[in-house]
């Protein structure tokens, strides 16, 4: 199967080096109410029972791969050659979950709504760069969507 | 991967409204959040569902206009996978039983 190749200088991979930090720091929280670890670990049920029996059965797991799947963008970012990053099949799975779970964190932290998600942010906007941000790792990730064979 | 048949006949007769309950099917559901692209649901749907890009981009829409989708649908166990996969791919997926 073919190689994945993605464009990324060196701000971007020290971008992305950034974020997984900060992914893998909030990943080891335990803190429930926040939006953002409610969002990476939703309630599976309307009845609070059920709900939490879910969590207990499955929350552990959903750790491990979140972070398994960020030490493989860690890892495969370092590798940068002529500005392209390659990456396997497999790795590029990893990534588009990795890049997923950093767009949920990021705009569930700038409370987005399709609306927002759809314009162009004012540029005085403190919201600007990190949408600005947002939109670029959903740009990656739809370009390894589409290089991965079906 | 084939589901083990959850009701052994033994207790059809005993058990009946047991048995009626474990037969009745959960549901999947995927709602609608403002992050995650179409393309990106679309690809998950067929990835972890083996379903046609006609078939994953027809419930992504579901989930876009409509706010929500049954994705997949069987006993218990087996849904309760399917939303922990879904919740792994970072869509907003919960669980209810058919009325």
């Amino acid at each position: 199967m073919t190689d994945i190749g993605l464009p990324l200088d060196s701000h971007e991979s020290g971008i992305l080096r950034d974020l997984v930090r900060q992914m893998r720091a909030l990943l080891k929280e335990s803190e429930s109410e926040d939006p953002v670890h409610k969002r990476l670990f939703p309630s599976a049920s309307e009845d609070n029972e059920d709900s939490e029996s879910f969590r207990d059965m499955t929350s552990g797991d959903l750790t491990s791969m979140k972070l398994a799947a960020l030490d493989v963008v860690d890892e495969a970012v370092g590798r940068r050659d002529k500005g392209i990053t390659t990456l396997s099949q497999e790795e590029g799975e990893a990534w588009v979950r990795a890049l997923t779970d950093m767009r949920l964190a990021i705009g569930t932290r700038l409370e987005v709504t399709e609306e927002t998600m759809s314009v162009e942010p004012e540029p005085d906007d403190p919201a600007a760069a990190p949408l600005q941000i947002l939109h670029w790792l959903g740009w990656l990730q739809e370009s390894i969507i589409d290089q991965m064979a079906p | 991967m084939q589901q083990p048949t959850i009701a052994p006949d033994t207790t059809r007769e005993s058990e009946a409204d047991e048995v009626v309950e474990a037969d009745r099917p959960w549901l999947v559901i995927v709602w609608n959040d403002p992050i995650n692209l179409m393309s990106y649901v679309t690809y998950v749907l067929q990835t972890l569902f083996g379903y046609s890009y006609e078939k994953a981009n027809r419930l992504m829409l579901d989930v876009h206009h409509k706010g929500r989708a049954v994705v997949s649908s069987g006993p218990r166990e087996k849904a309760e996978m399917d939303c922990f996969r879904l919740h792994s791919y970072g869509l907003w997926a919960t669980l209810t039983k058919s009325d």
